[in-house]
């Protein structure tokens, strides 16, 4: 064992001083997670907020909002009819946030005066939440910016005033002199909405959203969640809430970017081992080893135990990014660990098979790396296998990637049952023993026997 | 000394590879070699070559390029099945035998070490490798010996060809074994690495390892060897030390003897001899004795000069 374990810390050691080889096996295949996510749903900084809108209510301040929404620089507005429809957008990963404009905000405007609110209610990819702030800022500045509209609005204030008469009539709190000076206060109102509309017939010419000095989003006049405090009023409640995990969905682009991650990894690893077995052979350095008081299958497995621990390392860092960096949540965490054994074992096995299979280092650089980079390709490194036409997703059964994919997706986010995981482990395995097996006949019997 | 060591024959006592030392006559053999063939399609590296070789003994490989020495280095090393023939280690079996493998060092003729780990770390992972107890104590003497100890934390990609080749040798003998195969150990090397070589394989004789050491430089052979074994076509022409195969081979010496302005060559087997004769003749005023050399002993085998 110490033999096996000072032949992986050698080549392990050396994968670490060769910087193309860290870069292809470790940076790479984050960069390509990162860089995907992005593509696939992440934020791109400048580029505009994919909502999805769905307008239940017909009043007037709905209307005001799904157009001010739909006029807004920031946002790419998207219209649903249904509440179900524009979060499955959300989870799906083709908007970051669904705002519903809902049936009781007519209710929340003709209580503004008697202690209600104006409800607005968001589902957030939680994937997406350094957005979410900006898309709460967002609808608060658009919900005030309706005030002038609905004030403008003489029947509307009148049943504004009404219905906080009634509310203010049947408190036993207030005092009657607090009762009749607020019902004073209210005739004021009334009387002043009266005559702002007599002098101002055109009164949607204030609430043009370019007329504002403060239309810019860091100039919002609430900013604060309503709906976060109970004891705090605010005329509007943005409820937001974040997109709840469902069983056998993505819950962000990056469930399905990184486990593609594991791909390029692992293609890496493969490549940077099956070159240093190759080289070890044409620098003549095998044959010290061979001269060693070790067997042929303790040369392998030092070989292999080192591509299995990069791989692991590989993998480990994936995850660790995925889930610190983008808040991804893993289902099945011990599965995970499984899934990542096995994938790795695979490829260790399949390091060495291309080991055996070049006998020239620049076999395993050229023909090596381009036969892993197809079946890379085909397994679903790049293009999720969901999004592949169905002869692709067919001839995808061919690459060892693409069980990796399905070994690692299951316990990430999946949440697939253990048994429908058995699968890809098993193939997995099988593709591990084959590549030892055919790799240490295809390096040679150390003697040649 | 020598002869001390002549007479020590260590053999392996235990499958750990921890040796016990015993006397053994000296015709005990440490390495035996039989009849063994070895062709790469119609080229025949090796026909039918024997040997046997003593414990403590240096023994000298000498022939030109492609005369098969480093085949018939591989083959006892294990790294290269012969067609037929065998080859036994210390009376314990094939060099395939992961144990009778531990008694074997080999420096290979290519530089043999990874260049992107510095000359301690190689020597460390070979160390390992072969489970020497105590590593670092040996990696640092070892540097030590080779002259590298300056450079041990240097990556052996920025050394010098004459610096890799001592690395190389000592990374061979990292696990002190009994029988050491250098193969061309000088070659392409400045001179203050090939002595330090030369000096380094005289040590190892001393302290009674077997050494098979192949060359194509006569000098070094003829230095160092006890025995040398001349190999051409891989096949075994002669062995014998080198006073027994210029005796055999190398013809007689020649006397040349100056008169005035005359030279005289003379053919003789006992030049010391003939030179007393020349001077009782009187007149001689100057004498030049050219004795018969392993160029000469090869040249008289093989028809052809060794560097050819």
């Amino acid at each position: 064992m110490r033999a096996v374990l000072a032949l992986a810390h050698k080549d392990l050691r050396l994968l670490f001083r060769d910087k193309g080889d860290v870069f292809f096996t470790f940076v790479f295949p984050m960069l390509l997670a990162v860089f995907f996510g992005f593509v696939f749903g992440g934020s791109g900084g400048a580029s505009k907020i994919d909502l999805a809108l769905v307008v239940e209510s017909d009043s007037k301040i709905a209307a005001g909002m799904a157009a001010d929404l739909a006029a807004d620089a920031s946002f790419e507005v998207k219209r649903f009819d249904t509440r179900d429809a524009a979060i499955d957008a959300v989870r799906a990963g083709k908007s970051t946030a669904a705002v519903i404009l809902p049936s009781t905000m007519q209710d929340g405007v003709e209580g503004l005066f008697s202690g209600g609110g104006i409800p607005i209610d968001a589902v957030v990819d939680p994937a997406r939440r350094a957005e979410a702030g900006l898309i709460q800022g967002k609808l608060n500045e658009l919900a005030f910016r309706q005030f002038p509209k609905m004030f403008a609005d003489t029947a509307q204030m009148k049943r504004m005033i009404a219905r906080a008469r009634k509310s203010f009539a049947q408190s036993s709190d207030l005092t009657p002199m607090q009762k009749l000076e607020a019902g004073a206060l209210f005739s004021a109102i009334e009387a002043f909405s009266s005559s702002m509309n007599a002098k101002q017939p055109d009164a949607k010419s204030d609430a043009k959203p370019d007329a504002r000095p403060d239309a810019r989003p860091d100039a919002r006049p609430a900013a604060e969640p309503a709906a976060s405090s109970q004891s705090t009023w605010s005329p509007i409640a943005v409820n937001i809430a974040e997109l709840p995990a469902r069983a056998g969905q993505p819950r962000s682009s990056w469930d399905v970017t990184f486990p593609q991650g594991f791909v390029w990894g692992l293609a890496g690893c493969v490549v940077a081992f099956a070159s240093s077995v190759v080289s070890e052979r044409t620098r003549g350095t095998l044959a010290r080893l061979r001269l060693a008081p070790i067997t042929g299958l303790q040369l392998m497995a030092g070989k292999g135990l080192a591509c299995f621990a990069a791989a692991l390392l590989v993998e480990s860092l994936l995850v660790g990014l995925a889930v610190v960096g983008f808040r991804s949540s893993i289902a099945q965490p011990v599965m995970l660990v499984v899934a990542c054994g096995a994938s790795a074992f695979a490829f260790s096995g399949l390091a060495m098979l291309l080991a055996g299979l070049c006998r020239t280092e620049a076999e395993a650089h050229g023909a090596g790396r381009g036969a892993i980079l197809i079946l890379a390709l085909v397994g679903g490194g790049s293009i999720p296998l969901f999004f592949m036409p169905p002869l692709l997703r067919t001839l995808s059964f061919g690459s060892p990637f693409r069980w990796v994919v399905a070994a690692v997706e299951g316990p990430f986010w999946r949440d697939t049952p253990l048994a429908d995981q058995v699968t890809p482990l098993v193939v997995l395995m099988a593709i591990g023993l084959f590549g030892f097996i055919v790799g240490i006949r295809g390096i040679g019997r150390p003697f040649g026997r | 000394m020598r002869e001390f060591a002549y007479r020590l024959h260590l053999v392996a006592a235990s499958r750990d590879a921890r040796v016990s030392l015993r006397y053994q006559p000296f015709a005990a053999p440490m390495l035996t070699i039989r009849d063994i063939r070895k062709s790469f399609g119609q080229t025949t590296a090796v026909g039918g070559l024997s040997l046997d070789i003593a414990a403590g003994e240096v023994f000298g490989l000498l022939g030109p390029n492609g005369a098969g020495k480093s085949t018939t280095i591989a083959i006892t090393t294990g790294l290269l099945a012969p067609d037929s023939g065998s080859v036994d280690i210390l009376g314990l079996g094939s060099p395939a035998d992961p144990r009778v493998r531990m008694h074997l060092g080999l420096a290979p003729q290519d530089i043999t070490l990874y260049g992107e780990l510095t000359a301690r770390e190689n020597l460390m992972f070979f160390a390992r490798l072969y489970g020497i107890a105590s590593p670092r104590a040996r990696v640092d003497e070892l540097l030590a010996q080779v002259e590298l100890d300056t450079r041990a934390n240097d990556r052996v990609a920025t050394f010098s060809g004459g610096m890799k080749r001592r690395l190389n040798l000592a990374a061979a003998i990292v696990h002190d074994p009994q029988l050491v195969l250098l193969d061309e150990p000088t070659a392409g090397v400045d001179p203050q690495s090939r002595n330090r070589i030369l000096e380094l394989v005289r040590t190892l004789a001393a302290a009674g390892k077997t050494i098979v050491y192949t060359t194509h430089y006569m000098e070094e052979a003829a230095k160092l060897c006890d025995r040398v074994g001349i190999v051409d076509h891989g096949r075994m022409l002669d062995v014998g030390s080198v006073s027994e195969l210029i005796a055999r081979h190398g013809g007689q010496s020649t006397v040349t003897v100056t008169r005035g302005d005359a030279d005289q060559r003379v053919l003789t087997s006992d030049p010391v001899a003939e030179i007393a004769h020349q001077f009782a003749a009187g007149g001689v005023t100057g004498v030049r004795v050219e004795r018969p050399d392993l160029e000469s002993v090869f040249l008289s085998l093989t028809g052809r000069s060794l560097r050819e």
